[in-house]
């Protein structure tokens, strides 16, 4: 693994909210190929991590990097031309906008969008919009969801809207997934389904993801962070996980 | 289901159109058969070209510029048989369409509010009769432009620092600027000709060949009110046409996201101040195009006319036609037009005096009231009416054949 220049790293990285000391000296990165999971008891600080990681939180101390793009502390506007994709809790999409709308919004960034091009409707911006439709046609495809293409959010499963989240963030060609709690409100079925989707994008770029779910996390991830009261107390292999004190300390509350 | 429906739609369309052609070829041979003629011809191959869904997914801009065209032929036609104070209204009701477009953007895309869009209507006016002062010879083309452009940059101006307000507070803003306006206007009454405003070095008047279809007996009123109306209309359809597309394109589309959900847009790397500015820009520059046309159509520029009122006519106009749609602007300037002779019939049979207090707040009045009942009943407006309308038919109708 550490042959592999990384994707993101999180170098010593404190955050303090007033008083409230949320983040103490975290550590670590995530390379291409990797699927990284950030668990935690709740409270443990796993969220707020997640998102110093994407720009939403700034660091109060420490920096967090995009080795591949020279980024030092993101904003979450620069994520998305950095090749970092994120989903949001719960599904985050747009409501009005149908899947298929959603599903393009994730190439916002893509060339061929200018005002003067829009406003004229000149064929070369005609041909960027025909083309940024048919590759989230396929997109949608690729996921198993195209049929529910014209579809609005609200009027589609719970897994399937989970679904189209990942085929948007996917929309810009990214080397790193931000995930957040992508098992939560999914049933069996979807959750086994889900696994394999994200374990077939570990190919093309590395994956960071933020869960409660034990059952889904463990044999999926490569590696796990474990945050307690804002502060790393382990990291390393699912199996390696498993059996450490400081973890099973802070999940069973047993300490002798 | 939608193919038959369309083809059907349009074949006869088609076919009323040649009939249509047909009659007015047997009845009379005057150059007013030939524009309806060609007015309709147009409409039934536009309806054929339209209702076919491929084509209009295919080539959306090409069907939108047809639709304008055919818009714009049309309501020219009906220009030259109504009268001419109808036509003054339709030109007044185009020119207020275009504001509307802009504001629609703006509110119903972005979600911002603008109290200020009468000022920046005035900016458009006022530069139109600055204008004409210095260089009374400039194309008319070259003026409208012109005033377009210099709402933007006010608008522009403005925007800048309002990309970091939002919601009410950009809302405020812009009713300073509303309510500072005729101030703004008297610090320079040198060029803005104080109180009295400024009036047009020199009229527009229609061209010989117009004249030439309503034959020799027409009044010179006639003429150039029908010729006012004319400019109105194509100016409303061009702006009409752009801002479809504007919609339609991804700038459109990030608008809409943002409103919808700012969070999620930012991460697919909408940059939220670029656009609020952007659609900030875009009302100021269309508020600006129709203040410099009416300028134009009342051949004079006053400041009472762009009060602070008037910028709540605006907003209640696109509430009342239906936020964030195209139809429903242009059924807002409509309303707009006809209001003037509407509330004329009523201030006569009310028995009010024309002059006095209560006639001259009876149009905030109407449009107040309107406005009230339109959020407590169809918080979508006419266009949102519309849609529920056509969404329940289509839903009704399979059961009706079942049956």
């Amino acid at each position: 693994m550490t042959s592999l220049s990384p994707l993101l790293t999180l170098e010593s990285v404190s955050v303090r909210f007033g008083g409230l000391q949320a983040l103490r000296d975290v550590s670590f990165d995530v390379s291409t190929g990797e699927i990284v999971g950030l668990i935690g008891p709740n409270g443990a600080g796993k969220t707020t991590a997640f998102n110093v990681a994407c720009g939403f939180v700034r660091p109060t101390s420490g920096r967090v990097l995009l080795p591949a793009v020279g980024v030092t502390n993101p904003r979450a506007t620069q994520l998305a031309r950095a090749g970092v994709a994120r989903t949001l809790q719960g599904v985050g999409l747009f409501p009005h906008a149908t899947v298929l709308e959603n599903v393009m919004a994730g190439g916002h960034i893509r060339p061929g969008g200018g005002f003067v091009g829009g406003l004229l409707g000149l064929p070369h911006a005609q041909r960027a919009e025909r083309r940024l439709r048919h590759d989230a046609v396929a997109m949608l495809e690729r996921l198993g969801v195209a049929s529910f293409a014209s579809s609005l959010p609200g009027a589609i499963p719970y897994g399937v809207a989970k679904k189209v989240s990942v085929a948007r963030a996917l929309m810009c060609d990214p080397s790193l997934l931000l995930l957040d709690e992508p098992a939560s409100g999914l049933d069996e079925a979807e959750l086994s389904d889900f696994a394999s989707l994200i374990r077939n994008l570990r190919a093309t770029m590395g994956v960071l993801l933020v869960e409660h779910n034990m059952e889904f996390v463990m044999p999926l991830v490569d590696r796990l962070v474990v945050l307690d009261f804002g502060q790393v107390i382990a990291s390393g292999t699912p199996a390696e996980v498993r059996v450490h004190e400081a973890v099973i300390a802070a999940y069973l509350g047993v300490s002798e | 289901m939608e193919r038959i429906v369309g083809s059907r739609l349009s074949v006869g369309l088609s076919v009323t159109a040649v009939v249509a052609v047909i009659v007015v070829v047997l009845s009379s041979s005057t150059r007013l058969a030939v524009a309806l003629a060609l007015g309709v011809a147009v409409l039934g191959v536009g309806a054929t070209f339209v209702s076919l869904t491929a084509v209009r997914r295919d080539h959306p801009v090409a069907t939108r510029a047809l639709i304008s065209v055919i818009v714009i032929d049309l309501a020219i036609f009906l220009t030259f048989r109504v009268s001419a104070t109808s036509n003054s209204n339709v030109a007044i009701g185009a020119a207020m369409a275009i504001v509307l477009l802009g504001l629609s953007f703006l509110t119903g895309s972005s979600g911002q509010i603008s109290l200020g869009n009468g000022a920046f209507m005035g900016v458009g006016a006022f530069t139109v009769g600055i204008w004409a002062e210095h260089h009374p010879t400039t194309p008319l083309v070259a003026v409208l432009v012109l005033a377009t452009l210099a709402g933007a940059l006010v608008g522009l101006v403005l925007g800048i620092p309002a990309t970091r307000l939002r919601g009410p507070y950009l809302a405020g803003m812009t009713l300073a600027f509303a309510v500072a306006f005729g101030a703004i206007l008297n610090m320079f009454s040198s060029w803005t000709g104080g109180d009295s405003g400024l009036q047009l070095p020199t009229a527009v008047v229609a061209p010989h060949w117009l004249a030439s279809f309503f034959g020799p007996t027409a009044s010179s009123l006639t003429t150039s009110s029908a010729w006012l109306a004319d400019i109105s209309i194509v100016v409303t359809g061009v702006a009409l046409f752009l801002m479809a597309n504007l919609f339609a394109s991804r700038i459109g589309r990030a608008m809409r996201l943002v409103r919808d959900n700012d969070v999620a847009a930012e991460l697919v790397g909408v940059s939220l101040p670029r656009a609020r500015v952007i659609a900030f820009t875009v009302s100021a520059a269309y508020a600006a195009l129709g203040g410099a046309l009416w300028t134009l159509i009342n051949n004079s520029v006053s400041p009472s006319t762009y009060s602070f009122v008037l910028s709540i006519t605006i907003l209640s106009l696109v509430v009342i036609g239906g936020i964030g749609t195209i139809p429903g602007a242009i059924m807002g300037g409509i309303i707009y037009a006809f209001s003037t002779g509407a509330i004329s019939w009523l201030t006569a049979h009310l028995g009010l005096n024309p002059q006095g207090n209560v006639a001259s707040q009876l149009d905030g009045i109407i449009f107040g009231g309107l406005l009230v009942i339109t959020i407590l009943f169809a918080p979508l407006g006419i266009a949102g009416l519309v849609r529920h309308g056509w969404r329940w038919w289509r839903r009704a109708r399979p059961t009706g054949i079942v049956q």
